[in-house]
């Protein structure tokens, strides 16, 4: 019985995130990853021609970060439309009046995520492949699949909490920046408090930004672009950002779902 | 919302003949201000921190240092124009060579771009700083910057024409231990500027230390050290005898 009715609610699971994929995967999609590819091309194109020394690394490290930023944007803004959609189209009244639970929801929308990930880092891995080893093609594949589930997880909570796409968008890219500014913010902050005599309130700014840390992802949790001009130390870096990256995203998930069995939604 | 806008072709005349007039001015306006600007020289500026960079790159940090090589790498072309190099702050330069140094420790870009495309100043005391410039990071890091410091040792010798300069940098290339790697030409440069000084007996010298510390096997290395030395050798005893 337990079974039967396990089966029954993945099979509910899987129909909403294939219904979800349905809204995503379109024309538009793979015309846009087709310009954002031939943008990546062309600018490392030139950069390689430009470099005297070490081109190609040069080369696809800076397609391997277009296509990084490129791709996380792209995502973040597909994850947060087909829920914004969602919330105009007051879908969620008609969805839970059938018997659905709100969980099943959040992970049709996890799994979404996690396609719209694999997909872009397959893309990314075809790429790049061509420039460099097997190896870093498929550390920097594997490293941005990570990144881009867990900006999409920042970017479902963000429009499940905030219900807009531009604040959600902002909201998410704000919090992506910071991670990646935080080490630049923290050492601002030392030195304000260094040269303010340790006045209180840069102190207390200080230790306002240190709890801030605690809640945002930490740097290792994304792709090291600096692994490209030195492809050692590929499997380290992959475990230890698999570790960061679990533990948030488990973290992010039950903030997501929260946040979601919180909200009132009118019938 | 766009369906309640009246279409532009009902707005009175003179109100689209301002607007495109206003348009038009203010792009002509702002073209002929960039051209002006890209005619003229737009010297460096000066270079943050290395830390400051290392954190901006938000992750990126050689691929960052190599970005801002290949920016310095194009600072001597201009608006499609070659810049002559005593345009340039050779201060603000080494600046910039040192902190994309500081930023990415492996990489050779900054040195390569010191060596060879801004050694190819004319001005005497830019060269020269620039040379001190690439004796200091060698001593740092021997084994990555070693052929741009022979390169350095050259430029000192023949285009600078400061012997003694080549020769410190010179020793201090010959000087570095066995861990350090490079070809035996490279430490051979040291003897080879003292015959050039006539400094024959400490050529002698030099020469007869590495045959004596075994340290070189390879035989034609060795047959070129013994020929240098016999050459040397003879012409310490014309110099003595001339005198």
């Amino acid at each position: 019985m337990i079974n039967v009715l396990n089966t029954h609610l993945y099979a509910q699971t899987i129909t909403l995130f294939r219904y979800f994929m349905l809204g995503i995967v379109n024309r538009r999609l793979f015309g846009l990853l087709g310009i954002l590819l031939l943008v990546a091309f062309l600018a490392s194109g030139f950069v390689f021609e430009l470099a005297i020394i070490n081109s190609a690394q040069i080369a696809s490290a800076l397609m391997g970060d277009f296509l990084r930023y490129s791709f996380v944007l792209l995502a973040l803004l597909m994850i947060v439309s087909n829920v914004a959609e969602d919330f105009e189209s007051k879908q969620f009244g008609r969805l839970f009046t059938m018997p659905i639970a709100r969980w099943q929801y959040i992970f049709a929308q996890i799994l979404l995520i996690g396609c719209v990930a694999f997909i872009l880092s397959i893309a990314t891995l075809i790429v790049l492949l061509p420039g460099i080893s097997f190896e870093l093609a498929l550390y920097w594949s594997t490293a941005l699949c990570m990144e881009i589930f867990l900006v999409g997880l920042l970017g479902l909570i963000a429009i499940l909490s905030l219900e807009k796409i531009p604040q959600a968008v902002f909201f998410t890219l704000a919090i992506y920046l910071l991670a990646k500014l935080s080490e630049l913010i923290r050492q601002m902050l030392s030195y304000a408090v260094e040269y303010s005599d340790s006045s209180a309130a840069n102190q207390f700014a200080e230790a306002i930004f240190n709890f801030i840390l605690n809640i945002i992802p930490r740097l290792d949790a994304f792709a090291q672009n600096d692994l490209f001009f030195k492809s050692t130390g590929l499997l380290e870096a992959l475990i230890l950002q698999s570790q960061t990256v679990a533990v948030y995203a488990i973290f992010l998930i039950t903030v997501s779902l929260v946040d979601f069995y919180r909200k009132e939604i009118n019938q | 919302m766009r369906s309640s806008e009246r279409p532009l072709a009902e707005l009175p005349r003179p109100l689209l003949f301002a607007f495109v007039l206003a348009f038009g001015v203010q792009v002509l306006m702002h073209q002929s201000n960039v051209t002006k600007a890209s005619k003229e020289y737009r010297p460096l500026g000066k270079p943050f921190d290395a830390q400051v960079y290392a954190r901006l790159s938000i992750g990126s940090r050689r691929l960052l240092s190599y970005l801002l090589s290949i920016r310095l790498q194009l600072h001597d072309n201009q608006a499609g124009r070659h810049v002559r190099y005593d345009q340039i702050d050779y201060l603000v330069l080494i600046e910039w060579l040192s902190q994309i140094s500081q930023l990415n420790r492996q990489s050779e870009y900054p040195m390569m771009l010191a060596s060879r495309i801004y050694t190819q100043t004319q001005d005497k005391p830019r060269l020269r700083s620039l040379l001190v410039f690439i004796d200091d990071q060698f001593a740092g890091q021997p084994q990555l910057h070693w052929r741009r410091q022979a390169e350095a040792i050259l430029m000192a010798k023949h285009k600078l024409g400061d012997l003694e300069l080549a020769l410190e940098m010179a020793k201090r290339l010959a000087d570095q231990p066995d861990t350090v790697q490079m070809p035996h030409w490279a430490r051979d440069m040291h003897f080879l500027l003292l015959s050039d000084l006539n400094e024959f007996e400490a050529a002698i010298l030099v020469v007869q230390a590495l045959l004596k510390s075994g340290s070189i096997t390879d035989p034609d290395e060795l047959r070129y050290l013994k020929s240098k030395l016999s050459d040397f050798q003879q012409k310490l005893s014309e110099t003595k005898q001339n005198r």
